[in-house]
């Protein structure tokens, strides 16, 4: 009988105590842009794309003044002189159109030479690149804890060619849930 | 100090439900003890009206101090001691400020229609009991407007900052319940029981929309099924004809009444 009250007992207080709500938000707040490097090799019979490494990188926003109708630098650097880097993740204006990054590349590349069968090292120091991108904003509701935050739609990005060969959109949605949205060539 | 209060008025609940049923269980056998043998047992059709609150919302109202509050009743009709047809009622709402000052506001009716059936079958050489074990399904649904307040959206890097307005929002829920139960005549007439429940929204969401963080007799909307118990008391109004029928026992034709057993005896002595 005592055996029979306790699992009530159990029973009963287990069902009272599961119920707590958890008040921390658990979802991921940060939406930001997923850009990867990548190395195309190209021959008579072949044409490989292969994950490219850049040996330190910088990348710094740019924010447009309508009166002088120029470009300067944001007051906070986001990515300062990083390492061997094969991906970059950059957040998107989230009240304005568009957005603009300067991209430093410090980068070597060591091609063989297939008449000569001999190694080709080409430097790359301090080759900087714009990218502009044009998006379209939306507010996502995420929950009571978490609150809202700004999706973005990509349109079209613009690359200068001093370091990158080419630019392509692959995800043109860019949420809280991290995928890559551009490749960058070389 | 609150937490406090809820551990505390849980364990003498824990304890009043476990009492109960201790108390109903010890009834029964002292009842049983004394031998009744009854003819077969005929369950009227309709057995009558159980109009029922649930304690247990009631008291964790008063002890969320406003942040969720629920008050439900119910009406129970009993077809053939088998079949419960019942419409659950209540008002429910919730004033709620998160630790970022978000806040979230609703209050609403609701009701749930669904049936019960009881799982305890009559034995015919058995005292014919009220108590009910039961086993069912509700379909609820609660038409609410609700506020969210002080959201709004910073852009850390590129700076600005935009506060978002969701307010009177308007939306229509409705999802189904698994109940699982007894039931037990504590004195003639009233009845006390618990019950637990899974609840489950028929539709879910689309990423990104303004959910509510609570609906009024679902409870917390977390994306997921939500299980509560529920702690009722009730009185059952019977038809005067009714009373009597079900319950009732039945002395067997048979027995013999101890002056003509004397009689007999006396006759074979002779």
């Amino acid at each position: 009988m005592k055996k029979t009250q306790y699992i009530l007992f159990v029973l009963c207080m287990t069902l009272c105590f599961s119920c707590a709500v958890d008040e921390s938000c658990r979802t991921n707040q940060s939406v930001l842009m997923d850009i990867g490097m990548y190395h195309v090799t190209q021959t008579d019979t072949s044409r490989t794309v292969a994950s490219m490494t850049i040996d330190s990188i910088t990348v710094r926003g740019l924010k447009y003044d309508a009166a002088t109708k120029k470009y300067s630098y944001m007051d906070s650097v986001l990515y300062n002189n990083l390492k061997t880097i094969t991906k970059i993740d950059l957040p998107l204006h989230s009240f304005e159109s568009t957005s603009a990054f300067e991209v430093t590349f410090n980068s070597k590349r060591i091609t063989t030479n297939t008449v000569t069968n001999i190694n080709d090292t080409t430097l790359y120091i301090n080759k900087k690149d714009t990218l502009i991108v044009t998006h379209q904003n939306t507010d996502k509701y995420l929950s009571l804890q978490c609150g809202s935050i700004k999706v973005h739609s990509l349109d079209t990005i613009l690359a200068t060619n001093n370091f990158i060969d080419s630019i392509r959109i692959t995800n043109r949605k860019v949420s809280n849930i991290n995928v890559e949205n551009i490749k960058i060539y070389k | 100090m609150s937490k406090i209060l809820k551990y505390i008025s849980s364990l003498i609940l824990c304890f009043v439900v476990v009492y109960s049923v201790q108390a109903q269980k010890t009834k029964t056998e002292a009842k049983t003890k004394t031998k009744i043998v009854a003819d077969t047992i005929k369950t009227p059709l309709f057995n009558g009206i159980t109009v029922q609150g649930d304690l247990i919302s009631a008291a964790s109202s008063m002890l969320s101090s406003g942040e969720t509050y629920s008050y439900e009743g119910a009406l129970q009709a009993d077809f053939k001691h088998k079949y419960l047809p019942v419409l659950e009622f209540g008002y429910a709402g919730a004033d709620k400020l998160t630790s970022d000052n978000i806040g979230f506001k609703t209050n609403a009716l609701f009701g749930r229609l669904g049936l019960d059936f009881n799982l305890i079958s009559q034995k015919k050489d058995k005292k014919p009991t009220t108590n009910l074990f039961l086993v069912g399904f509700r379909l609820g649904m609660s038409k609410f407007n609700y506020n969210i307040t002080n959201v709004s959206i910073t852009d850390d890097y590129w700076g600005g900052s935009q506060a978002m307005l969701y307010n009177n929002l308007s939306t229509t829920k409705i999802w189904y319940e698994i109940v699982v139960g007894i039931r037990v005549e504590v004195i003639k007439n009233i009845f006390m029981g618990w019950t637990v429940r899974s609840k489950s929204l028929l539709s879910k969401d689309a990423d990104g929309n303004v959910t509510p963080w609570y609906i009024p007799g679902f409870g917390i909307n977390n994306g997921k099924s939500n299980t509560v118990i529920n702690y009722t008391i009730g009185y059952k109004f019977q038809l005067p004809s009714k009373r009597k029928s079900f319950g009732s026992i039945k002395k067997p034709n048979a027995e013999i009444k101890p002056e003509t057993k004397l009689k007999n005896n006396n006759q074979q002595t002779k």
